[in-house]
């Protein structure tokens, strides 16, 4: 059975439909309460990762990047662990921008109705139209920008999804219904090439998580077990990152090789070797 | 559907057919091997297999085509896709068109055999495959 990610440009359409969706397909839901769950396995608190979700990170807020990128980690590898079971609706956990090539993974953005949007910020704030669609337009590139950041992805991008649903034309119960009949086509079924491809992605993120709990600048690629590494380190620190990479994430189950490759700014590196 | 499973194997990379033959027919398959699609599409108007498993880019004619024309010839026939260019596009058409699974080289013979297994089942083959290897042996 297949997987179905939801990603919408306003909070409560998403919600109305996933839910939804996961009524018609009887499929399973996973959305923002896995956060608590998520919370209590790593030791963090929900709302710094309802925050990570939201924003980019900040020291003044006191989310440096190192624990944004590790928050996330932890998001992307417990969802992912739970999408491996298939059958399940995801939304709000930004699943849109790492469940990627997964042949059987729907990919659906839902685009609200902009007018009534931008009346409802009206009416919330006590300000006019005109105003309500430029704080809605600002909070679209901030979206933009934390998806860039987070994922290197635009998630307003179309060419993301294989189907977007206008709001503004179909209303929410009628997308849910398309959505549900969308994923019973039989190019979105199961295979073992987009099995392995959703095991893959789900040891990478894995090791990810392992390696940001203590290091930054880490990427993660894997295949059937192999794990390809890359990350950045002076050239006199090479060999020790390398052997605690080599060992943190060759401690993940699963991985039976650990291959490390450094990406260095080799201007920076040089700069910092003159000093 | 013959009591042992009657498989046809197709890829222009001989290595494929060499080492996959003995593994299936370990496992109680009946196995015949081609590297030429146009010679298996010849062999497959003559006889239904059970189960075809096809690479997908081969210079006289593509997977994808081979699993159309099993497919029209053959309704019931198990189409099992193999590539070693496999990308979500492709694996999705692949499905859309009937194929009954799709494998990204490089694959070990038992990943495959474990297809076959599931193939055999949607069949309603009765052989457990698990363990048609040792029995014949």
């Amino acid at each position: 059975m297949s997987i179905i990610v939801i990603s919408a440009d306003d909070r409560a359409a998403e919600d109305q439909i996933g839910s939804r969706t996961a009524e018609i397909t009887g499929y399973g839901r996973l959305e923002y309460g896995l956060l608590k769950e998520i919370a209590a396995k790593y030791d963090i608190e929900e709302e710094k990762l309802a925050e990570a979700l939201e924003r980019e990170p900040s020291l003044l807020r006191g989310m440096p990047p190192k624990k944004w990128y590790y928050y996330l980690a932890c998001i992307e590898a417990e969802v992912l662990e739970r999408l491996a079971a298939d059958k399940m609706v995801t939304w709000s956990l930004a699943a849109h921008l790492y469940v990627l090539g997964i042949s059987h993974a729907l990919r659906v953005r839902i685009l609200s109705d902009s007018e009534k949007m931008a009346k409802a910020v009206a009416e919330e704030n006590g300000v006019s139209l005109q105003k309500a669609r430029k704080i809605l337009a600002k909070r679209q590139r901030q979206r933009v920008q934390w998806s860039q950041a987070a994922y290197g992805q635009d998630e307003t991008d179309p060419a993301l999804y294989d189907l977007v649903i206008n709001l503004g034309q179909i209303d929410p119960d009628e997308a849910a219904a398309t959505i549900a009949k969308a994923v019973g086509y039989r190019k979105f079924e199961p295979m073992t090439y987009s099995r392995k491809c959703l095991a893959n992605l789900l040891l990478a993120a894995k090791v990810k998580t392992r390696l940001l709990e203590t290091m930054s600048d880490i990427d993660v690629q894997s295949r059937d077990g192999r794990v390809i590494v890359t990350t950045k380190a002076l050239r006199r620190d090479k060999q020790k990152k390398t052997l605690a990479i080599k060992e943190l994430a060759g401690s993940v189950e699963g991985v039976n090789f650990v291959e490390v490759h450094f990406n260095n700014d080799i201007f920076k590196e040089a700069a910092q070797s003159l000093r | 559907m013959a009591e042992r499973l009657e498989i046809l194997l197709l890829d222009d990379e001989p290595i494929v057919g060499k080492r996959l033959k003995p593994a299936l027919e370990k496992s109680g398959c009946k196995v015949e091997v081609f590297e030429n699609p146009l010679e298996a599409m010849d062999r497959l108007e003559q006889k239904r297999f059970d189960i075809v498993v096809t690479d997908i880019r081969m210079d006289e004619m593509d997977g994808l085509q081979v699993l159309e024309r099993v497919l029209a010839k053959w309704p019931q026939t198990k189409v099992i896709m193999i590539t070693g260019y496999a990308m979500m596009a492709l694996a999705r058409e692949s499905m859309e068109k009937g194929a009954f699974d799709f494998i990204a080289k490089p694959f070990r013979p038992d990943d495959l055999r474990r297809v076959i297994a599931k193939a055999a089942k949607a069949l309603g083959s009765s052989i457990d495959f698990n363990t048609a290897g040792s029995k014949q042996s």
